[in-house]
């Protein structure tokens, strides 16, 4: 309702009084969201000392990045005292081929189903898409199974083929639904023109699906990034993502408690979605809402 | 728009290649909807089946009947967990949902610096809720967080122990949660403030109505629709949580924050009772199928559908 | 150029009847019009020429070779659809090009093709834009120089002007009929407007329900409508029906029908100016007498005395409606309303009684139960 008429009275002070309580409110609001990043960034770059003796909210008195080089190649995860570094790239070598074969299904399948509908196919469609609905608790055991039976326990491979097959359910959905907007008439006219089923689909459909493919990616990424219950189940030691190890190294017990490696090692592990939501925040948001209408 | 309307293959051209071409949409589906049919439901009936088993450590095979369901019930720890999901659910959900209307609606005012403030408030939904857990649990700790913050600011008497407490200490779970998910049904809301026709609330504006009244009256029925989507999802998460639980209180203290994920997690992979594990498992999916298929149903043959 | 015929061709969805059987053949170089309101069939049954849709039962012929089995791509067909669509992500070029590419047309010849058809339809300035930066009128042009290229042995076009607005569609109307003069392709246009039917058929179709209702040139249509409902469907305004008695006049026939005139209800007889011996079962029996509002106008001595089945009568005028070259005068005839193309400077005020004329030359008789013409 971005064009609501403008009040006539804009400008009388009750009017007045109300937009500071209005923005008094967006402010606090706003605090209460960035407080804990900005707490945890200051935390980050203080030593040790200065935590315990000063104050949660009070600013760094000097900025050292100490404990930033600690949680990324010498804290210790369990038993191995790494850093996050090894586990970082887990979830770097997890990532890339998860999005790129769950999205690159997503696509095929969103195509086929819209344009080149078959008997069943809607079927199929509800099929994925309670899919993208299912708690994951009620596949760990069979799947943990299935890795075990392929060979796959505890390796990022097999982490790969869970995200894989799990992102499908809602890259499908992502790129049906924009698909279904994409005229029909399209694959007409080019079917007469004499292209094929890939033809049509290399030249003029994913020519035209940047957008939904930024969506798709972004979500895939973040998912997958930031999955914890596949990876707490289906790895141990040094083939555990990010997220695992981070959990690991905060309730790692022994010793002092170092709350500036804690928040410089969720920091790192936030770091690679933080960064594509600054980036691309606009797709990012599209992908919350695609995912909730059904279109 | 009838199944037909799209391109129907009609190539004469028999032989590999000309059955090929017909069947191409189906082949390309294929992989994925095996995938489903094992991954998804294949595994979802193995799961099923293990519930009505006495597996331990291992799969059994040897049915026992509905007995789990029935013992699962007389764990504390289930029950704890099981009403810390529904506590955790409606309050979750409720504040969320008021939170995220509420800011969506003042960000709905012609704000400056509007696009500035919705990322601020949407970030959360970018993070893990690994990284949620572990700053809260740090926040929420009252010998180095909040609590002692406001000691050191002159406020001694201040207490906020909650995390500590086990009758408390799954309401700090909603407040990080809360503190992830409500800028996303602020995302939601707003972008349907947003597809309100601007000629009806004009049409409102010129019949008299105030502002509350026009929000009220015309533009939040309007778009009731997202409202019901947000509550779907916000109670999916819900029935999900696990890694925010896990991180900031691994489940306690004691089992006091025990929810149904983190009892099956415990079940499989702690204390090796693969029965009492594929029961809850179960019992999560038929809670989330209880409201997700309706709803998958009601949207898929809904009006709008063409 | 090619023949074109179908033969007694269905299609179902389930239980749902979309094409009823349709037949119809055409000589290569004609222009058929598909005529009909949304949901007639029209469409399905275009895209089944196209290749598009699937044949539930029939055959579709071109050229002398059944082609249900025939790949679009191998019908040597091309098509313009009512939404263009235009490869949105290809230029004006590419866009034209792509059905040569597909085809493996070599580059140069491609080349040669691509700007003898922009010039044929004045676009060689646009070729290298993107269609969303076309207007209306642009991308019609581009998606006809898409089908054009190639040379095709029929055109099919799918409502192709309707996205266009009406002065702009008055203009494109012109364009298409001077190219089916030049090109002399057999060409498959569907429409829902009655207007582009007449002016552009050598043939029109007019279909409704999954049935050709009347397949008949333009004027053949317009005049000896096959039942009401062509009758009602092409004119505007459409067809009057007036609710009548068939009976003896002198040596031949009459419609009766009731009329009210200087504040008295009466009967009007008007002569048949054919009365057939096939009328003869119908004497004294109910009918449906159709005529045309420009047959229907103000009495004019002069003309009446030369046309020899121009009948006067006397009636009220209920409503005028002005279009600047007639009048609409609107009277009730047999109990229904009946429209009248009036001159301008001899309309009358409406209450008013006035005398018409009827030019029965151009009457039509149509059964009452079957709305078939008689």
């Amino acid at each position: 309702m971005a064009s609501l008429p403008q009040q006539a009275a804009a400008d009388t002070l009750g009017a007045k009084i109300g937009r500071g309580v209005l923005y008094a409110a967006l402010i606090l609001f706003a605090a209460f969201y960035i407080l804990p990043m900005l707490v945890m960034l200051a935390t980050s770059v203080k030593d040790i000392e200065e935590i315990r003796a000063g104050s949660l909210l009070a600013l760094p008195q000097a900025i050292t990045f100490e404990a930033w080089g600690y949680a990324w190649n010498e804290a210790c995860i369990g038993v191995e005292c790494t850093g996050l570094a090894p586990y970082f790239m887990n979830s770097v070598l997890m990532v890339i081929p998860s999005v790129f074969l769950s999205s690159l299904f997503g696509a095929l399948n969103g195509y086929a189903l819209t344009k080149w509908r078959f008997p069943g196919a809607n079927v199929i469609f509800g099929l994925l898409l309670f899919g993208s609905f299912i708690p994951f608790q009620v596949v760990l055991l069979p799947m943990s199974q299935t890795l075990g039976f392929l060979g796959l326990a505890s390796s990022v491979p097999g982490l790969v083929l869970v995200h894989s097959v799990y992102g499908i359910a809602f890259t499908t959905l992502f790129f049906r639904n924009y698909y279904v907007s994409l005229p029909d008439d399209l694959v007409k006219a080019a079917t007469i023109d004499g292209a094929g089923f890939f033809t049509i689909f290399w030249r003029i459909i994913l020519p035209l699906s940047p957008s939904i493919i930024v969506v798709t990616v972004i979500w895939q990424f973040t998912q997958i990034w930031n999955d914890f219950l596949f990876g707490a189940s289906f790895t141990s030691g040094g083939a555990q993502p990010v997220t695992v190890a981070l959990n690991n190294l905060v309730n790692t017990t022994t010793g002092v408690k170092l709350y500036n490696v804690d928040m410089a090692a969720a920091i790192i592990a936030a770091l690679p979605t933080l960064l594509v939501y600054i980036i691309a925040g606009r797709y990012f948001v599209r992908g919350l809402t695609a995912g909730s209408v059904k279109g | 728009m009838p199944a037909d309307t799209t391109v129907t293959s009609s190539d004469a051209e028999t032989g590999v290649r000309g059955w090929l071409q017909r069947h191409l949409s189906k082949l390309v589906v294929a992989p994925s909807f095996l995938a489903a049919v094992i991954f998804f439901y294949g595994f979802i009936l193995w799961t099923v089946y293990i519930s009505l088993t006495g597996s331990r450590m291992l799969p059994d095979y040897e049915l026992i009947g509905f007995d789990n369901y029935l013992r699962i019930w007389r764990l504390s720890r289930w029950e704890t967990a099981f009403d810390n999901l529904f506590i955790f659910g409606v309050l979750f959900i409720l504040i969320s949902m008021a939170v995220g209307c509420v800011l969506a609606v003042l960000l709905d005012q012609r704000i400056r610096a509007e696009g500035v403030l919705r990322s601020i408030y949407l970030y959360p939904m970018a993070i893990s809720y690994i990284v949620t857990g572990t700053a809260w649990k740090w926040l929420l700790d009252p010998g180095i967080g909040l609590e002692k913050a406001m000691h050191d600011m002159g406020w001694t008497s201040f207490s906020f122990g909650w995390i500590n407490d086990p009758d408390m200490a799954i309401y700090t779970v909603v407040i990080a949660a809360v503190w992830q998910a409500s800028g996303f049904v602020m995302a939601m809301v707003l972008a349907a403030l947003r597809g309100v026709d601007d000629e009806i609330i004009k049409a409102a504006w010129l019949d008299g109505a105030s502002l509350p009244n026009i929000y009220r009256r015309i533009i939040i029925p309007t778009i009731r629709p997202v409202f019901l989507s947000a509550f779907v999802i916000l109670m999916h998460l819900a029935i999900k949580t696990f890694d925010l639980v896990m991180a900031l209180t691994a489940g306690g203290p004691g089992t006091s924050t025990a929810v149904p994920a983190t009892f099956m997690y415990d079940m499989a992979f702690q204390r090796d009772r693969l029965d009492f594990a594929a029961t809850s498992a179960v019992m999560m999916l038929a809670t989330v199928a209880a409201i997700i298929v309706p709803y998958l149903y009601s949207e898929i043959r809904g009006p709008r559908r063409g | 150029m090619a023949n074109l015929e179908v033969r007694n061709v269905r299609k179902s969805f389930g239980d749902t009847h979309v094409l009823k059987g349709i037949s119809l053949d055409l000589d290569g170089g004609e222009f058929l019009v598909l005529l009909g309101p949304s949901g007639c069939g029209k469409s399905t049954l275009l895209n089944m020429i196209a290749g598009l849709d699937s044949i539930t039962d029939g055959e579709i012929v071109i050229d002398g070779r059944v082609v249900n089995a025939v790949h679009p791509k191998n019908r040597d067909i091309a098509m313009v659809f009512q939404s263009y669509a235009l490869y949105p992500n290809m230029t004006v070029k590419k866009n034209i090009a792509f059905g040569l590419e597909m085809r493996g047309v070599p580059a140069e010849e491609r080349e040669r093709l691509i700007s003898r058809t922009a010039e044929l339809l004045q676009i060689d300035h646009l070729l290298g834009r993107k269609p969303a930066q076309l207007s209306g009128g642009q991308r019609q042009r581009v998606a006809m120089g898409r089908a054009l290229v190639r040379d095709p042995k029929i055109f099919l076009f799918d409502e192709p002007l309707s996205n266009l607005d009406a002065k702009l569609r008055v203009d494109m109307r012109t364009e298409i009929k001077k190219l089916h003069a030049r090109l002399g392709t057999t060409i498959v246009y569907v429409t829902h407007d009655q207007i582009e039917a007449m002016t552009l058929a050598t043939q029109i179709a007019v279909m409704r329900g999954g049935v050709i209702e009347q397949l008949a040139p333009p004027q053949e249509v317009y005049e000896q409508p096959a039942n009401m409902y062509v009758g009602g469907f092409v004119g505007s305004p459409p067809m009057n029906f007036v609710p009548a008695t068939l009976v003896e006049h002198g040596n031949g026939l009459a419609v009766r029908f009731a009329c009210t005139s200087d504040g008295s209800a009466g009967d009007v007889d008007l002569p048949l100016a054919d009365p057939s011996e096939d009328l003869a079962p119908w004497r004294d029996r109910k009918v449906i007498f159709g005529l045309r509002p420009e047959a229907l106008t103000d009495y004019n001595e002069a003309e009446a005395s030369i046309r020899e089945h121009a009948h006067a009568f006397d009636c009220r005028v209920d409503v005028l409606e002005p279009t600047g070259a007639d009048t609409l005068t609107y009277v009730d005839l047999g109990g229904e309303t009946a429209i009248a193309r009036v001159n301008p400077r001899r309309t009358t005020n409406p209450g008013e009684t006035m005398r018409l004329m009827a030019d029965m030359s151009h009457a039509s008789l149509f059964d009452p139960e079957t709305e078939r013409r008689i």
